[in-house]
């Protein structure tokens, strides 16, 4: 038996529930089952999605979507990791902090979208900026606990041998929260697109959430279920691509998360 | 003499209440010997051995170490649960204290080979501890330890944490190493057996306040395996001291218990 075909044989179930679920949506949906206005087959969600690449329509609005989470991942992760590694290292800067952080987190980061419009230029930035909210809160926070949670004894072993100071920071305790911050990076990451969407439905012309709203509301059923396949694939190309990059960088890390 | 301790007290706060933990200790350790610190849980072993490690600040008393080779520290511990840094190689941890006394990197690693070549790690060179068992990570610990060359080695209950069949390995190990590098060793133990096995001078002390209670000269030969536990003279020197340590750990133990 082939190393492929094993891995089938232990994962089948992964693979088959997706595929029962489209067969028995495509045969609902030809049999009359379900209304193929607002439920159209995927495999006419395939061929519009096949349309839309073909005439650079999904280009067009992929492209503004990418450059925004991109921003807003870079601004959220900077000014997160920098929050937190100073929250986690200074018991006095996370006491005064936590407070703050606990009230504004919970605000679902849309509504920050007209307050931010009032403090940057419009369009773009405040777009960026609101995207960035809520991925900072969570990057902030998941470094914040990756600094407290190094063994107290692992710190003492390095003082012990010498490393103080500066060295004590990029020796033991910035590698140390590496774990944690890669997590805090993937949820932000998340996030970020599901911000940016929601953003581009209320303020934007270009865009995947602009694009998905635009075919709702002229009920181009089928353009709406494209885009959202694409939105899922990035956002798993997303996830993946982080988790595969702390594969890489952290291998000391990788069994422990794995066990 | 290589390590004077002399009227050294350490006193604490806890719970609003000062907790004496070492009450005027003095001790002398001359070089090369092997000395074993042995005494009921809350009689300030460790403590004593952080005091000489530089960890911890004595409230009262002076240590004193007598240094040969200047540029080399005072001391080096081996902790009980190893504190290696997870995210370093197993050679990278050896060579910590090297690193982080600005040893040039060709050097240091030659350094830290040989050590692991003593402990039996060679192939593991470029293992992270996670992958390791626990003997293994601590014979890690023993190498980092002694790449720096230290005064003193201390040890604070190193193979506390391991099974039955591998502390007894370690512990002949640590005999052969002592042997090849004639290094004085401070050792804290809860196992008499563990201190006649190893030490030179077996020092009994007592809990709360922590106090030297007795100390006894080991006169079983050189070298030691495990065959002296058959020799009639072991027998006799077990007991003696043991009537002694049951006297304190009951006496530790009603004190829990009371007040």
């Amino acid at each position: 038996m082939s190393r492929r075909s094993g891995w089938l044989a232990g994962h089948w179930l992964t693979v088959a529930s997706p595929a029962v679920l489209l067969i028995g949506w495509e045969l609902a949906a030809a049999t009359g089952l379900l209304r193929e206005a607002f439920f159209p087959r995927p495999s006419t969600v395939l061929a519009h999605l096949r349309r839309l690449i073909a005439d650079g329509t999904l280009l067009a609005h992929a492209l503004p979507t990418l450059g925004r989470i991109a921003w807003a991942f870079a601004l959220a992760a900077v000014l997160g990791i920098a929050f937190g590694l100073a929250m986690g290292l200074w018991r006095r800067l996370r006491e005064s902090l936590d407070p703050v952080f606990a009230v504004v987190y919970p605000i679902p980061s849309i509504l920050f979208l007209p307050l931010v419009s009032f403090l940057v230029p419009r369009g773009e930035t405040a777009l960026i900026v609101t995207t960035a909210v809520t991925s900072f809160f969570l990057i902030a926070f998941t470094t914040t606990e990756g600094v407290r949670q190094i063994d107290p004894l692992v710190v003492e072993a390095a003082r012990h041998y010498g490393a103080r100071g500066r060295r004590l920071f990029t020796a033991v305790l910035l590698p140390g929260a590496l774990p944690f911050i890669f997590t805090g990076l993937r949820l932000g990451l998340g996030f970020a697109l599901i911000v940016v969407v929601a953003v581009e439905i209320v303020n934007a012309t270009y865009g995947l959430g602009a694009l998905l709203w635009l075919s709702w509301q002229v009920l181009k059923v089928e353009d709406m279920y494209a885009t959202f396949v694409v939105i899922a694939a990035l956002g798993a190309v997303l996830s993946y691509g982080l988790a595969a990059l702390r594969a890489r960088l952290l291998p000391w890390a990788q069994d422990v998360a794995e066990r | 003499m290589k390590v004077e301790v002399d009227d050294v007290t350490v006193a604490f706060e806890s719970h609003g209440r000062s907790v004496v933990a070492l009450d005027r200790i003095s001790l002398r350790v001359v070089a090369g010997e092997f000395v074993c610190l042995v005494g009921p849980s809350g009689s300030g072993k460790s403590t004593l051995l952080r005091v000489v490690a530089g960890l911890l600040r004595q409230t009262s008393g002076a240590v004193r170490i007598q240094a040969e080779r200047p540029g080399t520290p005072a001391t080096a511990m081996v902790f009980q649960e190893h504190a290696l840094l997870p995210w370093r190689t197993v050679l990278a941890n050896v060579a910590f204290g090297l690193e982080n006394r600005g040893v040039a990197r060709a050097q240091r690693e030659a350094r830290a080979r040989e050590m692991l070549a003593l402990v039996g790690l060679t192939r593991f060179a470029r293992h992270y501890p996670h992958q390791l068992s626990g003997g293994m990570k601590q014979r890690v610990g023993i190498a980092r330890a002694l790449a720096n060359d230290p005064e003193v080695l201390l040890m604070d209950e190193p193979f506390a944490a391991l099974d039955a069949q591998t502390r007894t390995i370690m512990q002949e190990e640590l005999l052969r190493i002592w042997a090849t590098l004639g290094k004085t060793v401070i050792y804290v133990t809860h196992s008499l057996e563990e201190a006649l096995l190893l030490g030179d001078r077996v020092v009994l002390m007592t809990a709360r306040p922590g106090r030297v209670s007795q100390v006894f000269p080991v006169e079983l030969g050189r070298p030691r395996g495990l065959e002296i536990r058959a020799s009639q003279a072991y027998g006799v020197l077990l007991e003696k001291i043991w009537s002694q340590l049951r006297e304190e750990v009951v006496r530790a133990m009603g004190d829990d218990r009371g007040a």
